[in-house]
C-alpha cells in the first residue's frame, strides 16, 4: 500500500444498476432478448385485459340485477312472507350483526392491537355504510337504516366495555364470543312461546348469513378438534390412535359434497326421530368434522417439524407430558403451520357454498336461483357471478390479511 | 442438610447418585455396559471419551431422558423406575444443559426461565421473575431478559439455558457437551459461568472435551469407551499418570 493512496471509505454505495426503478426493470424485465419479448407480450396482454375489464365493469355491465336482490344476498328468504308472516323479522339479523360488531369492538378494546382495530373498524363502518345504499329503497325503510347506523355505537360500546371494565380479559372476551354466537343463533331462530320473536325455520335462512354462520362455527370448532385428532394420532395408546387415524382417513377420503348429502339421509337414521338437529346444524357438524380432519394433518406436520430437543428440555425441567404439549410443542407447531391453517380456513369458508346440495340457499345459490327463476335477467349471469366472486374475495382477503399480520407479530420464520 | 457439600475438605459427603450394574441398549446396540459409579454431594465429575462411547447416554439416563433396561439408578434417595411420580420428582431436582441449548424459541428469555418454576413448582409469577432476574445477573445477561432466544449469540443462549436449569433450584446439574456447539470465542463465557457454579458447591456431571477446564474444576474424571467405564481417577492422576492403555491413547489424540 502506498502512503498517498486515499483511504478506503467505510461504506460504499451499491453499483448504479442495482438501484432505482430503472435498475430494477433492467435487471428483472429486460435482462435478455427473450425476457424483453416476454415482458412486452405479457405487458400487452395485461393491458388489454385491464382495458376490456374496466370497459365492461363501467360501461357494458348492468348491475341492476344486484340491486334487485339487495338484502336477499345477506339474509336469503329470512324476511319473506313465507318465513316470517308480517315481514317484521328484519331487525333480528341486524341485531345479530350488531352483536358481532360489538364483539369485534371488545376484541379491539381488549388487545388494543392494530390488526384488531382495523378489522373492527372496517366491519363496523361497512355495516353502517349499508344504511346509505341507494338500492332497495322500497324494501329498506328508515328503521332498517337506523339499525344499520347503530353498528357504530355498538362498536364503541364493545370497545369501551373491554377497555374500561373488568370484562377486558382474554378469557372473558372469549366467553362473550361464545355467548354472542349462541345468542345470535337463538335470536335468528326465535321461540314459539315468545311474542315478537316468532320462530323462523332454518330452511328459510339464506344468503351470506349462512355462509358466515357455517364458517365461524367450522373455524372455531375445527381447530380444537383437529388438535385433539393430531395428538390422538401420535398417541401411544393403540385404541386412541386407530380411532383418530380412522376418523381422519374417512373424512379426508370422501368428498365434502358427499358427506353433506349423507348428513341429510344418514344422520336421521342414527338419531331418534324429532331429534332437534336441523339441516343447518347438520351441515355445520359435517363441515366442521371435514375441516378438522385436514386440520389434524396440518397440526401433525407442525408437531413433526419440531426438534426433539424441545420436548426433552421441557421434560428435563420437570414439566409433565401434558404441560410439555400445551406450553412447548403445540404453540410452536401451530405457529409453524399458520399459513396452512389459514389456507384451510379460507377453503372452509368457500366450501360453505356447497350446502346448496342440501337445498340451502347460501349467497351463491341465492344469486344463481334468482337468475334461473327470472329469465329476464338470464343475460346478467355474468354480473351476478362477478359480484359473488368479489364478495368471497373480500372475506378471504380479510382472512389472509389477518393471518399475515399475526405471523408478523409472532415473528414466524424469524424465531 | 447435615452433610457438608464440599468434599474437597475431606469430609464425608452423602452419595447423591448411585449407579449399579447399568445396562442400556438401542435396538441391538449396547450403549452402556455394566456401569457402576457413585457420585457424592458437591462432587464435580467430568466425563470424557471418544464419540459414541456412551458418555452422553449415561448422563441422559440419570434424569431418564433415556430409559435403562437393567441395573439401578438412585438419585437423591429416589430410585428411577417406571413410576412417573419418581421420574418427575427426580427431573425437578436434576438440571440439564444441552449441547444445542434447546431454549424455547417462542418464549422470551424471561419466560424460558420462569416457565418451569411457575408450572411445576407453582411459584407465583413475581417470585419466579425475581429469581430469574437474580440468575440472569449471575450469568451476566440480565439486560437481555425480554429478548427472544434467536436474538442472542450462542454463548448467551447457553448461559440462559444454564439459568433456566438453575431456576428450578436443582441439587444436581448435568451438562451434555455444553460448549461443543459454540463458536470458539464464546466458549469461555460459558465455562466462566460453569466455573462459578462449580465453586458454589453444586454437584455437577459434565460431558466435555475442554480438558483445561476439566483439569481445573473436576474432582474426578470418568473415561468411557464402548459403553464401559475404563478409568476413573482424580483429575491430576488421570491426566498426568493414566493407568489404562485406552486412556493413554485417548489423551494422546486430544492433547
Amino acid at each position: 500500500m502506498t502512503a498517498n493512496a486515499p483511504p478506503a471509505p467505510d461504506h460504499m454505495p451499491p453499483p448504479r444498476t442495482e438501484v432505482g426503478v430503472i435498475g430494477w426493470m433492467s435487471k428483472n424485465l429486460f435482462s435478455s432478448k427473450f425476457n424483453v419479448v416476454l415482458t412486452l407480450v405479457s405487458g400487452a396482454g395485461i393491458a388489454l385485459a385491464l382495458v376490456y375489464g374496466l370497459v365492461w365493469v363501467f360501461r357494458d355491465a348492468e348491475w341492476g340485477v344486484i340491486a334487485q336482490l339487495g338484502g336477499r344476498f345477506i339474509i336469503g328468504q329470512y324476511n319473506t312472507d313465507l318465513a316470517c308472516p308480517g315481514n317484521n323479522c328484519f331487525w333480528r339479523p341486524q341485531a345479530s350483526l350488531m352483536l358481532v360488531v360489538a364483539l369485534l369492538g371488545m376484541v379491539w378494546g381488549m388487545t388494543r392491537d392494530d390488526v384488531a382495530r382495523n378489522v373492527a373498524l372496517v366491519v363496523g363502518i361497512a355495516a353502517a355504510a349499508f344504511a346509505f345504499l341507494p338500492y332497495g329503497f322500497d324494501k329498506m325503510g328508515i328503521d332498517v337504516r337506523l339499525l344499520l347506523l347503530a353498528n357504530l355505537p355498538a362498536l364503541a360500546i364493545g370497545y369501551a366495555a373491554a377497555r374500561y371494565t373488568p370484562l377486558g380479559t382474554g378469557m372473558r372476551v372469549s366467553i362473550a364470543g361464545v355467548v354472542i354466537f349462541v345468542l345470535t343463533l337463538l335470536l335468528l331462530r326465535g321461540f314459539s312461546w315468545m311474542p315478537g320473536l316468532q320462530p323462523v325455520s332454518v330452511i328459510y335462512w339464506g344468503g351470506l348469513m349462512i355462509n358466515l354462520i357455517l364458517a365461524v362455527a367450522g373455524i372455531t370448532l375445527s381447530l380444537p378438534i383437529g388438535i385433539a385428532l393430531a395428538l390422538g394420532r401420535r398417541s401411544r395408546l393403540p385404541v386412541v390412535k386407530i380411532l383418530c387415524v380412522g376418523f381422519i382417513e374417512i373424512f379426508r377420503g370422501v368428498p365434502l359434497i358427499t358427506l353433506l348429502f349423507m348428513s341429510q339421509v344418514l344422520i336421521p337414521l342414527v338419531f331418534p326421530e324429532n331429534f332437534p338437529l336441523n339441516s343447518l346444524a347438520r351441515a355445520g357438524i359435517i363441515i366442521t368434522l371435514f375441516s378438522a380432519a385436514y386440520m389434524a394433518e396440518n397440526i401433525r406436520g407442525g408437531l413433526q417439524a419440531l426438534h426433539p430437543g424441545q420436548a426433552e428440555a421441557a421434560r428435563a425441567l420437570g414439566l409433565a407430558g401434558w404441560q410439555t404439549i400445551l406450553f412447548i410443542s403445540l404453540p410452536q407447531a401451530i405457529r409453524n403451520v399458520i399459513p396452512a391453517i389459514v389456507g384451510q380456513f379460507i377453503g372452509l369458508f368457500k366450501d360453505t357454498s356447497l350446502v346448496y346440495i342440501i337445498a340451502m340457499l347460501d349467497i351463491v345459490e341465492t344469486g344463481r336461483t334468482f337468475i334461473l327463476g327470472n329469465p329476464e335477467f338470464l343475460a346478467n349471469a355474468r354480473e351476478m357471478f362477478v359480484f359473488l366472486a368479489v364478495v368471497f374475495w373480500i372475506f378471504t382477503y380479510g382472512m389472509s390479511y389477518i393471518s399475515g399480520r399475526i405471523e408478523d407479530k409472532m415473528g414466524v420464520g424469524r424465531r | 442438610m447435615s452433610v457438608n457439600a464440599s468434599n474437597q475438605n475431606g469430609e464425608v459427603a452423602e452419595d447423591i447418585i448411585i449407579c449399579r450394574g447399568l445396562n442400556k441398549w438401542f435396538g441391538n446396540f449396547q450403549a452402556l455396559k455394566d456401569v457402576n459409579t457413585t457420585i457424592k454431594q458437591g462432587e464435580r465429575v467430568v466425563i470424557v471419551g471418544p464419540s459414541g462411547s456412551g458418555k452422553s447416554t449415561f448422563i441422559r439416563t440419570i434424569n431418564r431422558l433415556e430409559e435403562h433396561q437393567s441395573g439401578d439408578i438412585i438419585v437423591d434417595g429416589i430410585e428411577l423406575t417406571e413410576d412417573v411420580h419418581n421420574i418427575d420428582a427426580i427431573r425437578s431436582e436434576v438440571g440439564m444443559v444441552f449441547q444445542q441449548f434447546n431454549l424455547f424459541p417462542h418464549l422470551s428469555v424471561m419466560d424460558n426461565i420462569t416457565l418451569a418454576p411457575i408450572k411445576v413448582r407453582k411459584w407465583p409469577r413475581r417470585q419466579a421473575e425475581e429469581t430469574a432476574r437474580e440468575l440472569l445477573e449471575r450469568v451476566g445477561i440480565v439486560e437481555q431478559a425480554e429478548k427472544y432466544p434467536n436474538e442472542l449469540s450462542g454463548g448467551q443462549q447457553q448461559r440462559v439455558a444454564i439459568a433456566r436449569a438453575l431456576a428450578m433450584q436443582p441439587r444436581i446439574m448435568l451438562f451434555d457437551e455444553p460448549t461443543s456447539a459454540l463458536d470458539p470465542e464464546m466458549i469461555n463465557e460459558v465455562l466462566d459461568v460453569m466455573r462459578e457454579l462449580a465453586y458454589s458447591g453444586m454437584t455437577m456431571l459434565i460431558v466435555t472435551h475442554e480438558i483445561g477446564f476439566a483439569r481445573e474444576v473436576a474432582d474426578r474424571i470418568i473415561m468411557f469407551d464402548e459403553g464401559r467405564i475404563v478409568e476413573e481417577n482424580t483429575a491430576n492422576e488421570f491426566f498426568d499418570n493414566p493407568k489404562s492403555e485406552r486412556t493413554k491413547l485417548f489423551l494422546s489424540q486430544i492433547l
